[in-house]
């Protein structure tokens, strides 16, 4: 699980806890999160999303000067991945990164049986045999 | 693990342990390295950041962190065990704040003293500073 990839799966998702019962609930329960840039300002905000740059996307966000005396409420934000410091994000993802190492767990069996078909020579071994 | 593998890789060795981070802030964060990537982006878990003032300490839990590498000035292991013996103090987290806060303050004096002494030479060495003293800048230009 790479750094960026917890990322990816903190992104759009609804917390865990209780979060079908209603749409109300739904919104703030989409996963909040805390960045701060390089300059020492804070960003506090639902991710929408993330890509591979680190480049970001948050929404509903408190945005909190380097001394933490200003406070500024933006709507929707985008941070480029460069100019940040670190991310804190909420404990309950780890449990979002089972369920999804789970759900790709449980695709593989399928590929694997594409794999090993009978067609397919066992090219690897056989090399091994003869040093032995 | 006998072999060293260069670069990032290195850390590899560390996963699962108990690290400590400094920041080029100068921050301080402790928690159990999980991940890893080539750009040395890391990912701590249990994290906590860890105020020195003097020989007392106070702990911020923080809860999962993801560092951007660039950020990163040094990272190693923890000896939980030497870390008991070790003869500091710890207080609680307001306790620290305030006494950094102290701290802080008298650095930023001391700074300015430092600053004025050397525009005196006309010497301007940090662009932070400079900013702040635009009007004086501008004066003596």
């Amino acid at each position: 699980m790479l750094p960026l990839t917890l990322l990816r799966t903190a992104q759009n998702h609804p917390m865990v806890s209780g979060s079908h019962s209603s749409d109300a609930s739904l919104n703030s329960a989409l996963i909040s999160k805390l960045v701060e840039l390089k300059n020492g300002e804070t960003f506090n905000g639902h991710l929408v999303s993330c890509d591979n740059w680190m480049n970001i996307h948050l929404r509903e966000v408190i945005c909190t000067s380097r001394d933490g005396d200003k406070f500024v409420r933006i709507n929707e934000c985008y941070i480029r991945g460069s100019t940040i410091k670190y991310l804190r994000i909420p404990d309950e993802v780890i449990d979002l990164v089972k369920e999804e190492h789970n759900r790709k767990e449980s695709k593989r069996p399928q590929v694997k049986e594409r794999k090993f078909n009978k067609a397919m020579p066992n090219k690897f071994s056989a090399p091994k045999k003869k040093k032995m | 693990m006998s072999q060293y593998l260069p670069g990032t890789a290195s850390l590899l060795e560390d996963l699962d342990k108990k690290l400590m981070v400094l920041l080029r802030d100068g921050r301080t964060l402790i928690g159990y390295l999980r991940s890893i990537d080539q750009f040395a982006n890391l990912v701590l878990h249990q994290a906590i950041e860890r105020i020195h003032v003097g020989n007392k300490y106070g702990d911020i839990p923080i809860g999962i962190f993801v560092i951007r590498g660039e950020n990163v000035v040094l990272c190693g292991e923890i000896d939980s065990e030497k870390e008991e013996r070790v003869d500091l103090k710890r207080v609680d987290i307001d306790e620290i704040l305030a006494e950094q806060k102290v701290e802080l303050e008298a650095k930023r004096e001391k700074e300015k003293l430092r600053l004025k002494a050397m525009q005196n030479y006309g010497l301007f060495f940090n662009a932070d500073v400079l900013y702040l003293n635009k009007v004086k800048f501008k004066q003596i230009l």
